[in-house]
């Protein structure tokens, strides 16, 4: 017992301080190192999860959208992990990123064109569609977020167009709202009502920029040979259908003038 | 020298032939168009004659219609008119005959065409036009009002069309239209 208390009392106390001292600093700045610079097995870690988030974009799996993978693979890069495999990884990554940005490129650029020649379709009307339809087709088109300068002025004038269709009264599409005078001419002529069938034919004609407004009937149209009827004049038309009691043409095309009145009506035999 | 400028002379004339004839050519579709183009304009003139005979139409009506209908005719054309008394048959001029028939001294008329169709097909004639002929069957009623149906007969007609291929600018734009004209109206057989 004496030997060891010997023992004890011959240490040098302020030594064994100092040395624990520097080995405490030496731990500490140790601990430090691991957020600055990681351990081998961290590393691995990192490098293994990095190559698990590129494999995916590798092999064009991915369900992230462009941004997100490129964030992905800038993050990878910014690690700096300096692994021979996840850098050959990252360049694979980097083309396969830069095909992936060509084809949403080039799949954007014919979004932009379906669009526009979408919206120059809505803008002409063929269809005779009616003004909530438009707008369907519009918000449709608006919803693809396809941010092209040109689509936008086009978006802007059908935006406009459905207010002046709206302001003009009546959503009903041209087409249907003439196939409905037509069809009630004729038929009130038919059933005798010839009040009502005078009545439709002045309200019809004011659909029309005057009464002589033109009107083309296609008895045959084959390849590029159209064959017409005698050309004749909406108010003739209108007394016709009166007159014969029958609607025998379907309508083929409307013309309308700037003002939005009807100039010349195609209609072809049914 | 000679040779050479016969050669272009009979190709041009070669290929000028060969577009008329080209045009001359109608598919059994455009022929048909044609033909069905023809008879509505015969169903139009039924349903205008019936128009301009029924006493219930008013009178700027009547001449509206009779506008219409004397537009459908070639000029000069002539329309036979017949009855049960008598052998002959009258022919008059297509506004007169329109004329007449709307001022027929019945308190009521009526007239109905029907059987409306070709007895001979639209034929093309060395000028162009397309000419044949269409027979109707007129069935003609007149009323008084104190004694009813007063008079009554079927006649048979013969109606020729002519249809020509025309073209006119509008808005600058060439249309190739069809003009359907209806020459002379025969009478072919009346019988109660």
């Amino acid at each position: 017992m004496s030997e060891i208390t010997s023992k004890i009392k011959s240490i040098h106390w302020q030594r064994m301080m100092f040395i624990l001292l520097m080995a405490l600093m030496v731990a500490g700045a140790d601990s430090c190192k691991s957020t600055g610079k990681m351990s081998k097995k961290e590393r691995k870690a990192q490098i293994e999860s990095a190559k698990l988030q590129l494999q995916p974009i590798i092999s064009g799996t991915s369900t992230l959208s462009y941004d997100e993978q490129k964030r992905i693979v800038n993050g990878i890069m910014d690690k700096n992990l300096n692994d021979p495999i996840l850098n050959d990884m990252i360049i694979q990554a980097q083309q396969k990123l830069k095909t992936l940005l060509a084809e949403q490129t080039q799949a954007n650029a014919q979004k932009v064109d379906i669009a526009r020649a979408a919206l120059y379709d809505l803008l002409l009307n063929k269809d005779n569609k009616s003004a909530d339809e438009l707008e369907k087709e519009l918000n449709a088109i608006k919803r693809q977020n396809l941010n092209d300068t040109e689509l936008n002025d086009l978006m802007a004038r059908l935006e406009k167009k459905i207010q002046e269709m709206r302001s003009g009264g009546g959503n009903l599409p041209m087409k249907a709202h003439l196939e409905n005078a037509f069809n009630t001419i004729a038929n009130s002529a038919k059933t005798g009502n010839l009040a009502q069938a005078d009545n439709t034919i002045q309200k019809t004609l004011q659909l029309f920029t005057s009464d002589d407004a033109l009107v083309l009937i296609i008895i045959s149209r084959e390849g590029d040979i159209v064959d017409y009827d005698k050309p004749t004049n909406i108010k003739r038309y209108l007394n016709l259908l009166k007159d014969t009691k029958a609607n025998k043409n379907d309508i083929d095309a409307i013309v309308n003038d700037a003002n939005g009145k009807i100039k010349e009506l195609d209609l072809i035999k049914k | 020298m000679r040779k050479t400028i016969s050669l272009i002379i009979l190709a041009s004339l070669f290929a000028v032939s060969y577009r008329a004839s080209a045009q001359d050519d109608l598919s059994p579709k455009r022929k048909q168009a044609i033909d069905s183009l023809a008879l509505e304009k015969v169903r139009d003139l039924s349903k205008y004659i019936s128009i301009i005979g029924d006493k219930k139409t008013p009178w700027s009506d009547a001449q509206r219609v009779i506008e219409r209908a004397a537009e459908l005719f070639m000029e000069n054309s002539e329309i036979g008119v017949s009855s049960l008394g008598k052998q002959d048959v009258n022919y008059y001029k297509v506004r007169e005959y329109f004329d007449r028939l709307m001022q027929l001294n019945y308190d009521k008329v009526s007239i109905d065409w029907y059987k409306i169709q070709y007895v001979s097909d639209l034929v093309r004639q060395p000028d162009g036009t397309y000419v044949g002929v269409i027979t109707v069957y007129q069935r003609f009623q007149a009323y008084d009002k104190e004694k009813g149906l007063v008079y009554e007969d079927t006649t048979k007609k013969d109606i020729t069309v002519y249809v020509k291929r025309k073209e006119t600018q509008i808005g600058g734009r060439l249309i190739g239209f069809w003009d359907v004209m209806l020459g002379d109206i025969r009478v072919k057989e009346t019988s109660k």
